[in-house]
């Protein structure tokens, strides 16, 4: 009887620490995501990496569909996909979404759109689910809504400064509802990039009609002066 | 936070992420000093630093939640490592 609990306890301590690894593993793969932000340091003006630079991210993107679709018609193994969550058994995975939403934020919106919108899913993101654990879900909306103010207003901070309120305060609101809102056919990682998107696109295209200019970049291509 | 459970094939487990984790690891950070190190040679340099300070902010924000998050993830994976041989 002895040997039987101490071989419970042992199973549960190998599943518990399992748990561990994949949740660290999760969060360091979100941050990973910034690394995309190479892609504005890139130069256009020079023909091969400009070619590079437009179908690496598709490329990778469609690799994870592919892989996503083999794994949902049982072609490959889960045991090869680590740190799925319970829920992404018989759903399309996170990391797929993820990508997704990086890939559509680069080719399609403007770096000043894209660039906190992707921090707000790399880092926002795993630092919100830290918060979740650690202190319980009411804090996660106002650490959620500082942090990922903070990311539009690095990013937002060339602009006039009424129009660096707007964007900052309209992005996190948009930003902290992407996560915290569920939806069990969508995941939080695209719907945390796609929602601020979408709501600073509509002011970007409003920039004119308020009488402010268009912010410059960012980040500049050429890396180190190339 | 509930993970789908593998019943016994743990080196396979922890060779996906062993597969994964210098990529993991080492990108970003690189991508965060090239961010620093543009803003130190076109900015500080050239005395241009209010142009290139939000690439400064970046790559060191990129890079300390980077350390924030490697260091736990690290560690697991080794005492994973060690658990299962």
């Amino acid at each position: 009887m002895v040997k039987v609990i101490e071989k419970i306890q042992d199973t549960k301590r190998i599943i518990n620490s399992i748990d561990f690894d994949a949740h660290w593993y999760r969060r360091v793969f979100h941050t990973f995501g910034a690394s995309f932000l190479i892609y504005y340091m890139l130069p256009t003006d020079i023909h091969w990496i400009n070619f590079l630079k437009s179908w690496i991210p598709i490329i990778i993107v469609n690799i994870a569909i592919v892989l996503e679709v083999l794994r949902l018609k049982g072609k490959i193994n889960s045991d090869y996909f680590f740190g799925l969550r319970v829920y992404e058994k018989n759903r399309v995975g996170s990391y797929v979404f993820f990508g997704v939403a990086i890939l559509i934020l680069l080719r399609f919106f403007p770096q000043q759109i894209a660039i906190p919108c992707i921090l707000c899913a790399c880092i926002a993101d795993p630092l919100m689910g830290e918060i979740r654990n650690r202190f319980g879900i009411k804090y996660v909306y106002i650490f959620g809504f500082v942090i990922c103010m903070l990311f539009f207003m690095i990013s937002w901070y060339k602009a006039d400064i009424r129009l660096l309120l707007i964007a900052s305060i309209f992005g996190a609101i948009g930003a902290v509802i992407g996560e915290t809102k569920k939806f069990w056919w969508i995941d939080d990682d695209f719907m945390i990039q796609m929602v601020p998107a979408v709501m600073l696109f509509i002011i970007w295209i409003s920039i004119p009609y308020l009488g402010f200019n268009y912010p410059d970049p960012i980040i500049y291509q050429g890396v180190i002066g190339v | 936070m509930e993970f789908i459970k593998k019943e016994n094939n743990y080196s396979k487990l922890i060779r996906t992420e062993i597969l994964f984790t210098p990529l993991l690891i080492i990108l970003p950070i690189t991508v965060s000093f090239l961010l620093i190190f543009d803003w130190y040679i076109r900015g500080f340099l050239e005395n241009n630093t209010v142009m290139y300070n939000g690439e400064l902010i970046i790559g060191v924000v990129i890079l300390i939640v980077n350390f924030i998050f490697d260091i736990p993830f690290i560690k697991s994976l080794k005492a994973f490592s060690k658990k299962n041989g």
